[in-house]
């Protein structure tokens, strides 16, 4: 497809927008009181944008692109590759896409469908992403390359989905899963040219993800207890993906001393659902402590839903790996995508976790449809267990701002009273 | 025992009142224009000089709104739904359960418990669909004067249906109404059932019960009561000084 002048003069003035986001959040975060030096890590990984080539430069292997958390990450680092979950948090890249796009519609993948082109125009055929997978999760997500195609940009590489049963509690759907995890594997090995890795790598790769996972749940644990804060909590877990995981665990090791050190935080501590959010949109971040409101815990793709959690298996054998891996990461799952998703509202409302917030934040961002639907429904639960509830509806422009913060405000109070 | 002020600085007025216990002493508002610390602070200044008080005598400053955080000189601050909660309770003499708030750039309902703590509360987004930028922009498509609304409206012999309070889209649909020789008065009628039924579906399920209040400057608009009442099958009663009760609830929070 031939670009004009004009439009590469778009895409670089776009470019600079971005740039200009990405240095303006990070001078915020910087300014903060809670920063540290060892926090750069994480600032430089995101200011280093989302640039495949640069990605695969750090990481020394091929990048492989997921759209979102289903896929097991462990199965691409036993196959010698890297996983990056693509992901926008930048206003100024929808820019450049929504020409092509619904004007009603998911604003991270409008943002990441924009990030996407930027990195195509740099990195042309030497860069990109060595292939794509997909699971058919929300609608945006499985239309995603089709909108890809509409924003004019052409994939050459390799496309796998992965059909999600959308039931999760029912037999069937798990041996169905099963199937397209072994479906998975074999992708991985025609792109890799490896039939099948061995039973070793797998292990050895599962043992890596599970102790980035204990790592996390550390820092998970510092948060519950004021002691991390929101925005670094989302700096830290947006990073995940932008460099080595063993790397990346090194780095989160090296912080936890520090935020031990940190004093507690003050306010009501609130529990953040809904929508994710992506670096450099830290906009709900900086709003909820601004009304001086704490998020101690979240259940957002972005954050603390990560890692599915703990991999149990009794049998070592690689279909026994393959099982585990199958069960944890749609069971364990709570993207709001699943038919059957009770489990997400009974985590919320458990006993456990109900001890340790006062209220429940549910940010929905616009176009954002199975966020939006779920919120009727745990508003209503919430409500029946006389929880406090607030839903926020916003998207990564900041005119909604003050509006957004008055609504807090007057959250807060109700926590207070 | 002090006097307490409390500013309410909106998005298309600043309102002030001076309170002695729990009565409203003295009230004035003025257009929201720039320099919105140096109104605030006049209407301080024309507070103390008719009431002949002096600044010692003023136990607290107190602002709200949105422009609650560009007053250098006070102190405190509260959020414009906690002062419309407090100064309703308190004015209604605690028998408000629901107050329907329509401001200058937002439309809220915020429900109270028997204490008048705030127990829910919803508040539009950042479209202006409803709110008193609308009823503006609206007067100036028909060329007429808002404080004439009510009386208009009153004066309908129907209610043309208006399908949308988006500022946008209903200027070229009323626009368009006006091309086909529809009376103002039928457009204005209209204009009021449809925010209503804005005001409705924002309200949802929330009601608790207990009376239910309007208040904010277009609160005055005996139409757009009128349109209320019949979209929501219930009284909803409005105060003397409606525009007042969230400066009000500043001064006492």
């Amino acid at each position: 497809m031939t670009v004009t002048d004009r439009e590469n003069r778009i895409r670089e003035k776009i470019r600079s927008r971005c740039d200009e986001e990405v240095e303006l959040e990070i001078s915020l975060l910087r300014q903060r009181k809670d920063y540290f030096p060892e926090l750069d890590y994480f600032l430089d990984l995101l200011s280093a944008g989302q640039s495949s080539s640069v990605i695969a430069g750090r990481v020394g292997r091929p990048v492989a692109a997921l759209l979102c958390l289903q896929a097991p990450l462990e199965l691409f680092q036993a196959y010698g590759l890297h996983p990056f979950k693509v992901f926008g948090g930048s206003q100024a890249a929808s820019r450049l896409s929504s020409p092509s796009l619904p004007a009603v519609m998911c604003p991270m993948l409008r943002s990441a469908l924009g990030l996407l082109q930027l990195d195509s125009a740099s990195a042309g055929d030497s860069g990109g992403f060595a292939a794509w997978v997909l699971p058919t999760t929300c609608d945006w997500a499985v239309k995603f390359m089709e909108m890809m195609a509409n924003c004019g940009q052409e994939n050459r590489r390799p496309v796998h989905r992965l059909e999600l049963p959308h039931l999760k509690d029912r037999d069937e759907s798990q041996g169905r899963w099963l199937e397209e995890i072994y479906g998975l594997r074999n992708f991985l090995g025609e792109l890799t040219g490896r039939k099948k890795p061995d039973r070793g790598a797998l292990a050895r790769s599962m043992a890596v993800y599970q102790k980035a996972w204990q790592v996390f749940t550390e820092l998970t644990m510092l948060k519950r207890a004021g002691r991390l804060s929101g925005p670094w909590s989302v700096v830290i877990s947006n990073s995940f993906f932008f460099d080595d995981v063993q790397k990346w665990m090194a780095a989160v090791e090296a912080t936890l001393p520090k935020f031990r050190e940190r004093p507690a935080a003050a306010g009501p501590e609130v529990y953040l659902a809904g929508s994710p959010v992506f670096f450099p949109n830290l906009k709900i971040m900086h709003l909820l402590e601004d009304a001086g409101l704490k998020v101690v815990m979240d259940d957002l793709c972005s954050s603390e839903r990560l890692f599915p959690g703990a991999v149990f298996f009794d049998d070592p054998s690689e279909h026994g790996l393959l099982k585990a891996l199958a069960q944890r990461y749609h069971q364990g799952c709570l993207c709001p995508s699943f038919a059957d998703n009770d489990r997400r509202i009974n985590n919320i409302i458990s006993p456990s976790h109900k001890a340790l917030y006062r209220g429940v934040v549910f940010q929905v961002l616009k176009g954002c449809h199975p966020f939006d639907l779920e919120s009727m429904t745990l508003e209503r639960r919430l409500k029946d267990e006389g929880l406090k509830f607030i839903k926020v509806e916003t998207d990564y422009t900041s005119e909604d701002s003050q509006n957004l913060l008055t609504r807090l405000e007057a959250y807060r109070r109700t926590l207070d009273s | 025992m002090g006097y307490k002020i409390g500013l309410d600085l909106g998005s298309t007025a600043i309102k002030a009142v001076l309170v002695n216990g729990n009565d409203m002493a003295w009230r004035r508002k003025v257009a929201t224009a720039p320099g919105q610390d140096h109104l605030a602070m006049g209407l301080v200044k024309d507070a103390l000089e008719q009431l002949g008080l002096a600044e010692g005598d003023i136990e607290k400053v107190s602002a709200t709104g949105y422009g609650k955080k560009l007053l250098s000189s006070v102190g405190h601050t509260v959020d414009e739904i906690s002062a419309n909660a407090q100064g309703m309770f308190i004015l209604s003499g605690g028998k408000c359960r629901t107050i329907i708030n329509i401001g200058g750039q937002d439309l809220k309902v915020i429900n109270l418990s028997d204490n008048g703590k705030i127990y829910d509360f919803r508040m539009n987004d950042k479209c202006a669909a409803g709110t008193g930028r609308f009823f503006e922009q609206v007067a100036r498509i028909l060329d007429t004067p808002l404080e004439l609304f009510g009386e208009l409206s009153l004066k309908a012999d129907e209610a043309l249906e208006l399908n949308s309070t988006c500022v946008v889209f209903a200027e070229s649909e009323i626009v368009s109404l006006l091309a086909k020789g529809a009376r103002k008065e039928n457009i204005i009628k209209g204009l009021h059932y449809s925010i209503a039924r804005r005001i409705t579906h924002l309200l949802g399920r929330q009601q608790t019960g207990g009376d239910i209040y309007l208040d904010g400057g277009p609160s005055q608009n005996p139409g757009l009561l009128d349109a209320l009442e019949d979209e929501l099958l219930m009284e909803v009663k409005v105060l003397p000084q409606p525009q007042f009760t969230v400066a009000f609830g500043a001064a006492i929070s």
